[in-house]
């Protein structure tokens, strides 16, 4: 008898290995990180100049020629605010090899201030409104959800972008490769 | 062949399991909290707001306004209870919410407008920003039938410039 089924349920296993190979391989090539010095949409984003929580104006151009992460955030945004002590975490260990958090937060500037106090931010957020939203539409956030995430390498190009929480694994391996 | 059974089973596992938010099936604001409203009576707004399977509302983010007119504050249904990390205990919606909104003077036979503004987020690990969806209904004479639900135009603006 089982002569009879053994090919036949080889067959099967091959089959589920390689549906469960490609799967994993278009999970890999979604998430993989681009060629360094990629489109030229860091251009839009590096062109942004948005108040910070105190009101001081400031240019996310000033970052350009560090690895810059963006993170569009809200306090009203629990999976953005639960990602955050990894960023203040990862600023710490890799902020001196050129590893720049930036936030970017679509909300209110009071809001923004008592958070930012509460978790101890170490890297600096500004406040956007519907237009910030608007700009990570450009860049792939098709819906205009938070928090989206967007990686730039040193010559501006971005690398990485991620809608929804980046996994700890994740983003340490696409920072190792650009610091 | 029990260990070729556990790898194809992990492997699946990995490959199918892994839902990611950048999914492109992750549905506009407007359509994971569709709003509507209807005229029950001369003076009284029913608001639905239907909730995509996966997503859900924060009660306390719920604001309803009327154009002319003033609404009485409504009585919102009791959410399913959340513990926030940061917010503390907080009250969510899935599936459908109704609520009925009391206007303070009647309007037989008018039309008015209808303002809901709300803010949710998907099971996947995103939220989405406030947003306010209009619908202009005409309430019933005093005595006369229930409107039909209208469905709501969306539009961005609310306490975020």
């Amino acid at each position: 008898m089982t002569w009879r089924r053994g090919p036949l349920l080889v067959g099967a296993f091959a089959a589920a290995i390689a549906v469960a190979a490609v799967l994993l391989w278009r999970q890999l090539a979604i998430d993989s990180t681009r060629p360094a010095g990629g489109t030229a949409d860091g251009a839009a984003l590096l062109a942004l100049t948005l108040p910070d929580a105190a009101g001081k104006q400031e240019a996310l151009g000033q970052w350009k020629g560090k690895v810059l992460i963006v993170n569009f955030w809200a306090t009203w945004c629990e999976p953005c605010k639960e990602e955050m002590p990894r960023f203040i975490k990862l600023q710490d260990e890799y902020g001196a090899r050129g590893l720049q958090f930036v936030g970017v937060a679509i909300d209110q500037a009071d809001k923004v201030r008592a958070f930012a106090k509460d978790i101890g931010l170490n890297y600096p957020t500004l406040v956007g409104g519907y237009g910030a939203i608007e700009l990570s539409k450009t860049l792939g956030n098709n819906v205009g959800a938070l928090p989206f995430t967007v990686v730039l390498d040193r010559s501006g190009g971005v690398v990485h972008t991620q809608l929804g929480p980046l996994k700890d694994q994740q983003l340490l391996s696409i920072i190792k490769q650009l610091v | 062949m029990r260990p070729c059974v556990v790898a194809a089973t992990a492997l699946l596992a990995l490959g199918a399991g892994v839902a990611r938010a950048d999914d492109p099936k992750l549905l506009p604001n407007e359509r994971a909290f569709a709003f509507s409203a209807r005229g029950v009576d001369e003076r009284t707004v029913e608001a639905r707001f239907v909730i995509a399977d996966g997503y859900y509302l924060y009660r306390d983010k719920l604001r309803f306004s009327a154009e002319p007119g003033t609404m009485a504050p409504p009585t919102l249904p009791p959410g399913k209870v959340k513990e926030d990390q940061f917010f503390g205990k907080v009250e969510t919606y899935r599936n459908q919410i109704v609520v009925r909104l009391p206007l303070e003077t009647a309007a037989p036979g008018k039309s008015i407008t209808v303002h809901a503004e709300s803010q949710g987020c998907a099971d996947l690990g995103v939220c989405y920003p406030p947003q306010v969806q209009n619908v202009t209904l005409t309430l019933p004479q005093a005595g006369g039938r229930p409107g039909m639900p209208v469905e709501a135009a969306p539009q961005k603006k609310s306490w975020l410039q």
